[in-house]
């Protein structure tokens, strides 16, 4: 169940933070010293900060220059993506309603169901769905005048779609016939309490699949 | 996007579905709420990528992955729960989300443990 990245992710985060205490010591017995030969260790403490910051300084650098590309292709292609990626979905929701014969999801509790059902389990898909800053942008000219805002209802309602074709396609490869009690929730990615950070919608799906006896 | 955690739950002889009731079976005793929790996070990198991803928009797909696994682990925990209580069903399972920090965030499953027959 664990991936094995998590176990390698203590002793790095130990190894970093030994590394810092050692030179924030070394600084410290460093210039407590003064001696001779201090130029080469004040290096050797200073060497990793120093390998830190400048690496916050060339991370500033790229993003300064590739941000407004970024935005550009945002401006350009978001739109674009969307509606390709909704084509898409309408292609995959064909194809997965012929193969049930029908729409599998439905948010009944089985009490319709005639006949017997040999099995049940669970099946849940998620997406993880971002509009693009120029449509945050869009959306925040829109809020200025109230009403409508169209740009963040198609994105919320893509990444739903995806969300319930996604789920659609689980049941199906876990060879479920008809999926039964489907809830969706939609949580926030972004905290309140940090409200700079990626602006995303997670939509989660999840249904009891079952087998017809 | 497999179907393994479902076949997981097979394997232990749980079943978990989001109904109230499982078609074709009673419910002989109630064993009280069951629960599953974690908080993940994925590294900085992947964090970074996709603060990036999300200037363009589209799906972030390590989110979802993060979210996916999340969950899975989650479900897994309650599966233990309920195994450790004797039963041999899990009905009427919700799912809860909240983020704790940006990029990490915390997973909740529950659901009721029974056993059935």
């Amino acid at each position: 169940m664990r991936p094995t990245g998590a176990r390698a992710r203590t002793p790095i985060a130990s190894l970093l933070l030994s590394v810092l205490l050692f030179s924030g010591v070394a600084m410290a017995q460093a210039a407590e010293a003064r001696s001779e030969d201090s130029p080469f260790i004040m290096l050797c403490c200073l060497g990793p900060l120093l390998l830190i910051s400048l690496g916050f300084a060339v991370f500033g650098i790229l993003w300064a220059v590739f941000y407004p590309i970024m935005f550009l292709y945002g401006v350009i292609f978001s739109e674009s993506n969307l509606n390709r990626m909704m084509s898409d979905l309408v292609l995959r929701e064909r194809a997965s309603i012929d193969h049930f014969g029908k729409d599998p999801l439905s948010t009944l509790k089985g009490g319709h169901i005639v006949g017997g059902i040999k099995e049940t389990g669970l099946v849940y898909a998620n997406v993880v769905y971002s509009p693009s800053h120029w449509q945050l942008l869009i959306a925040w000219i829109n809020q200025l005048f109230g009403g409508r805002i169209d740009v963040l209802h198609r994105v919320i309602s893509a990444g739903r779609a995806e969300a319930k074709q996604r789920l659609r396609e689980q049941a199906q490869a876990a060879g479920w016939d008809d999926v039964l009690n489907v809830r969706i929730d939609t949580a926030e990615m972004t905290p309140a309490s940090k409200p700079k950070g990626t602006r995303a919608v997670e939509v989660f799906a999840y249904g009891t699949g079952i087998k017809f006896g | 996007m497999s179907p393994a955690p479902i076949m997981q739950h097979i394997r232990d002889g749980i079943m978990v579905v989001n109904t109230e009731t499982i078609a074709g079976k009673v419910i002989t005793q109630n064993l009280g709420v069951v629960g599953g929790s974690t908080v993940r996070a994925k590294h900085v990198g992947k964090d970074i990528f996709a603060g990036l991803k999300n200037i363009v928009g589209g799906e972030l797909k390590a989110y979802t992955e993060l979210l996916e696994e999340s969950r899975t682990e989650a479900i897994a925990r309650m599966v233990a729960d309920a195994a450790a209580r004797g039963a041999n069903a899990i009905v009427n399972v919700r799912f809860a989300t909240s983020s704790v920090a940006g990029g990490a965030s915390e997973l909740f499953a529950y659901g009721t443990a029974v056993t059935v027959e």
